[in-house]
């Protein structure tokens, strides 16, 4: 087969010292890009394309390529430990990851985290290698109509993620959507409730938000509280996941990360969607979904999967089709022009050393980061061992150049201390601010496909197109299920009575 | 060990803070004499993150201009708003010529809309490096393809036809309503969030053509270039007709430039020295070969041409964007009235002003645990009604303006907090989740807004350091050693990765600043 000799040439090519060197640089800069809040996986990549012009082409993209992976897996690190996501998707990870580290069992996060992330991203290559080309027509078949059914079935698992207070949940969500629309509409180009503010003209930046709604509220909780003069953890005794422990989460990592490479695909949707889905799908064909939300590994098992695998995904677009599947991947097609080459499926044709030299080191880069990630892992634990005296004001020096750094922006660093002091108050009163995050995702996605699709077709489109009707069944059935069944419950108790 | 510091730590805090001391005399005391231009590095500021092609440009051109001059040029991403981010910057900063803009056409769309020709007038535009065409583009697989036979399904079906693009309001936007306005055609415009993703609907046969660069259909042969808008071929796309050629003589140029622009008010001397350099670099070989390669022409219009030309856009863009109702008109009715202006900001702070005013009750109540409940809910609903009035203000000339999606929004977000609000006084338990010491809290969000503040005023390293001291020492950590140690480790992690290998431009405060 000539596409297995092909792949045969590139992995030849990856194994010599210097790309194996390249990979190993590229994984370990992508590690700490992702694990600094306010560096994302774009930026990180976005920051070195500079430096790989005096590069071979590539060996330019291995190192590109090398970064976007392995800050994908960074974001989880601080997730785990801190609580504050390096990356959107990351938040996913924090749900379960930074209870276990309150727990005690930061290790049992660090490591599950790790290994789902490394067999996510094997997965995710091996479906781009070999289904890019069936999955790349499938990708352009997609209708707005179909981004919108995406959008809305990402909002439905708000109804199982806030359990109880659903209520509330939906409020948060609802309120992360209205806020989404603050800036210059994309559709229209009319400003929006930007009160003549120039930095609100293209919205609140999500990274701010980000820091500010989970690392800023944790500590202004944990300042509340009064109970700042221990550590998070014991040092010394530190618990990992045994081999039979990840045994057991085969299921959901394998399910997470075929999920999180089809969900990648669609150009913009991308890695934050893939992991909220997986963890509510995880949520609920799981023996134990109480334990979601409280420290269960299945649940960072589900997210990280997710959203490592759909780098993956991301990829077959830009490769086959040269259309950008997330923002990380947009500044690798800049990459790919700077060397002079342009990306699509002729591609394929004009250079194949390159693309299967690309696909061969991302196989190499996932194994790099498991070997990279496991020493690491036994280093950034010791984080949580860190005094909360000394770590608290860390934190904030963190987060303000994290948010500095997005955009360069003294509103964005005002904008997550507004934030952090918000998700503190909304989280007194038992809100999740989770889905805070999720509506500042989804809103973009969910309005201009919604108003693209009705310019396109008419309001009928969304049921009349098999796809997006099929979509639109299954979010409704999955936003009645958990509110029937919590409803139910409740019944029962009072029954009890 | 409360009582008396022991002789070591005073002596490392002694040589803790004269080290600072020796750093901030050394830096005052370099020489600040009067010299020629450029006397310190240059910012080229770009007003899109890194990666695009216009940040590409900047950095290649920082590249190639180190041939010509010993001044370093420093490439600063000011994302956000079209350019208005950067452009603020830039007019904010003295006209001193140390702040060079980078900028494109698609910048002048954005400034008509939001300051007229005041942000035109701002800058001295001092020249025009690149220029490339716009053209049509549409899918090979699907029947339509050919100019001519999109032209007469256009004609055949009035406003039906989608074209695809970037943003709304934008240069592709506005080229394509100037094709539609000469050929009396009507069509839609489809716009998405990049021009990739557009292409992707192009090829998913969603729409029709497309409007932008001929670069853009490179690399997939489904893509088929119909018309491009130059006065000649292309040289590296020989097949593809022009507008000319192809019977409309009004659409021969129409094109997206690059350039680069100063505050205006910057001394004329400082002008000349970049119009020399501007020269040398447009004759630079490496430059053009680079730039060749993606079939971008290299030109170069001096400062007075470029202003006319700017100007000339400026006019076309405002012209076709009140056409498609994207630049506001008058508001009508009571309802926009109260939306807009100071009744507006007057009703905001009343509300605000409750709605404080209630959490202060709430801190001093015996019923804390629900009015703050209640008080939560009435900030969602605060921010629904703000949200709503506002929207009132936006135009709505089709079926599902820019205010119909926020509204959906509202209008689930205001039943929700009822539903909530009434389940809140039916079962009337205490759920807050609150801790004895809300006075830490409140003082750290206090030394947090005052470190902002002097971050403005002292910088970031001199104010960080100073808060992380402070904030270890609040929290009561006393290892004296250890503060200093930890302090000075971050700021020296936060100089070499973010000020010196990532470009992060943390700001050095207003007095360093002025200083030299």
């Amino acid at each position: 087969m000539e596409l297995l000799s092909n792949l045969g040439d590139g992995l030849a090519f990856v194994l010599g010292v210097v790309p194996i060197l390249t990979i190993t640089l590229g994984v370990a800069m992508g590690i700490v890009a992702g694990a600094t809040p306010g560096l994302s996986p774009s930026m990180g990549v976005a920051l070195l394309v500079p430096f790989t012009y005096a590069m071979s082409p590539t060996l330019a993209l291995i190192l590109l390529v090398a970064i976007y992976i392995a800050a994908n897996y960074g974001g989880s690190i601080t997730a785990v430990t801190i609580n504050a996501p390096g990356t959107p998707s990351s938040v996913v990870t924090a749900f379960d990851g930074y209870p276990l580290t309150k727990k005690g069992k930061p290790g049992m996060a660090l490591g599950v985290s790790l290994v789902s992330s490394t067999v996510g991203g094997i997965i995710g290559t091996l479906i781009l290698i070999f289904f890019s080309g069936p999955l790349a027509r499938f990708a352009l078949k997609f209708h707005p109509a179909e981004y919108f059914a995406l959008a809305i079935f990402g909002l439905t698992t708000v109804a199982s993620l806030g359990g109880k207070n659903w209520i509330k949940a939906f409020i948060a969500a609802m309120f992360g959507l209205l806020l989404n629309t603050i800036g210059i509409d994309p559709i229209s180009g009319v400003s929006r409730f930007t009160f003549g503010i120039s930095f609100l003209y293209d919205g609140f930046a999500l990274i701010p938000a980000l820091i500010g709604l989970f690392a800023l509220s944790e500590i202004f909780k944990q300042l509340e509280s009064g109970d700042f003069s221990s550590q998070q953890v014991e040092s010394g005794k530190q618990e990992w996941p045994t081999a039979g422990a990840y045994w057991k989460l085969k299921n959901t990592i394998m399910r997470s990360s075929f999920m999180g490479t089809i969900i990648g695909i669609f150009p913009g949707a991308g890695a934050t969607i893939a992991a909220f889905i997986s963890y509510d799908v995880a949520k609920r064909v799981s023996k134990h979904p109480e334990e979601f939300g409280h420290g269960s590994m299945e649940g960072v098992a589900a997210a990280e999967g997710a959203n490592s695998s759909s780098v993956g995904g991301a990829l077959i677009p830009l490769l086959t089709l040269a259309i950008p599947g997330s923002a990380s991947t947009a500044v690798l097609i800049g990459a790919l022009m700077i060397h002079d080459l342009t990306p699509g499926p002729q591609l394929f044709i004009s250079n194949p050393d390159i693309i299967y030299g690309l696909l061969a080191s991302l196989l190499l880069a996932n194994i790099i980061l498991l070997a990279l990630g496991f020493f690491g892992s036994r280093l950034w634990i010791k984080v949580t061992t860190i005094p909360k005296t000394v770590l608290f004001p860390l934190i904030f020096a963190v987060s303000i150049i994290g948010s500095f750094a997005v955009r360069n922006s003294f509103f964005d660093v005002a904008a997550c201390l507004a934030f952090g002091v918000f998700g503190w108050i909304l989280r007194r009163y038992n809100y999740p601010v989770a889905p805070i995050i999720l509506g500042m995702v989804l809103g973009n996605i969910a309005e201009t496909n919604f108003i693209r699709a009705i310019m396109m077709g008419g309001w009928t489109v969304f049921f009349t197109r098999p796809l997006s009707l099929g979509m639109l069944v299954v979010a409704a059935a999955s936003f009645a299920v958990p509110l029937i069944q919590a409803r139910k419950q409740s019944k029962i108790q009072e029954n009890d009575k | 060990m409360k009582q008396v510091l022991n002789d070591a730590k005073v002596k490392f805090t002694l040589r803790a803070l004269g080290l600072v001391m020796l750093i901030l005399a050394f830096l005052l005391l370099v020489p600040s004499a009067e010299a020629a231009f450029p006397e310190k590095p240059i910012k080229i500021v770009v007003y899109t993150g890194p990666g695009g092609l216009i940040d590409i440009s900047a950095r290649k051109f920082a590249g190639i201009a180190a041939k010509y001059t010993d001044v370093n040029f420093v490439v600063e991403n000011k994302p956000g708003a079209g350019g208005i981010v950067a452009l603020k910057k830039v007019i904010q900063a003295p006209a001193n010529g140390y702040n060079l803009y980078a900028c494109t056409k698609s910048n002048i769309a954005k400034f008509v809309q939001v300051g007229g020709n005041d942000y035109v007038d701002a800058l001295s535009w001092v020249a025009m490096l690149m220029a490339d065409p716009e053209c049509i583009i549409t899918n090979r697989q699907m029947p339509i393809h050919q100019w001519a036979d999109v032209l007469e399904n256009a004609r055949q079906n009035p406003g039906e036809q989608n074209w695809v693009g970037p943003a709304a309001g934008g240069l592709d936007h506005v080229t394509a309503l100037k094709i539609w306005d000469k050929y009396g055609i009507e069509a839609k415009w489809i716009p998405f969030k990049s021009g990739g993703k557009a292409l992707a609907a192009l090829l998913g046969e969603q729409g029709i053509a497309y409007v932008g660069n001929p670069r853009d259909a490179l690399g997939n042969p489904d893509l088929f270039i119909a018309a491009v808008s130059s006065p000649q071929r292309l040289e590296a796309f020989p097949d593809v007709p022009t507008f000319t050629e192809l019977g409309m003589t009004d659409l021969e140029n129409e094109f997206m430039w690059r350039g680069f622009a100063l505050k205006k008010g910057t001394p004329p001397e400082v002008i000349e020295w970049y119009d020399e350099l501007f020269k040398k670099v447009s004759a630079d070989q490496e430059w053009r070969d680079f730039w060749a390669k993606g079939g971008i022409d290299v030109a170069y219009v001096a400062e007075a041409e470029f202003y006319t030309l700017v100007s000339e856009d400026a006019k076309v863009f405002e012209y076709y964007l009140k056409k498609s109702d994207i630049l506001p008109g008058d508001a009508v009715g009571f309802m926009a009235k109260m939306a807009s202006g100071t009744t507006f900001s007057i009703l905001a702070i009343i509300l605000v002003c409750l709605w404080l005013s209630g959490s202060y009750m709430v801190h001093m109540s015996q019923y804390s645990a629900i009015l703050g409940r209640v008080l939560v809910i009435g900030f969602f609903l605060i921010v629904s009604i703000l949200f709503l009035l506002q929207s009132m203000n936006f135009p709505s000339s089709s079926a599902v303006g820019p205010a119909a999606v926020p509204r959906l929004w509202i209008f689930m977000l205001v039943p929700l907090n009822l539903l909530l609000l009434f389940k809140t006084f039916r079962n009337n338990e205490a759920v807050a989740e609150t801790g004895p010491r809300v006075d830490i809290v409140l003082s750290f969000i206090g030394f947090l807004v005052i470190y902002l503040f002097a971050m403005q005023i002292f910088g970031y390293f001199l104010s960080t350091f100073a808060f992380i001291i402070a904030g270890l020492y609040y929290l009561g950590y006393r290892k004296w050693r250890n503060t200093f140690i930890i302090a000075g480790v971050w700021i020296l992690f936060s100089y070499l990765i973010f000020y010196k290998t990532l470009y992060v431009p943390l700001p050095l405060g207003m007095l360093f600043e002025n200083l030299f």
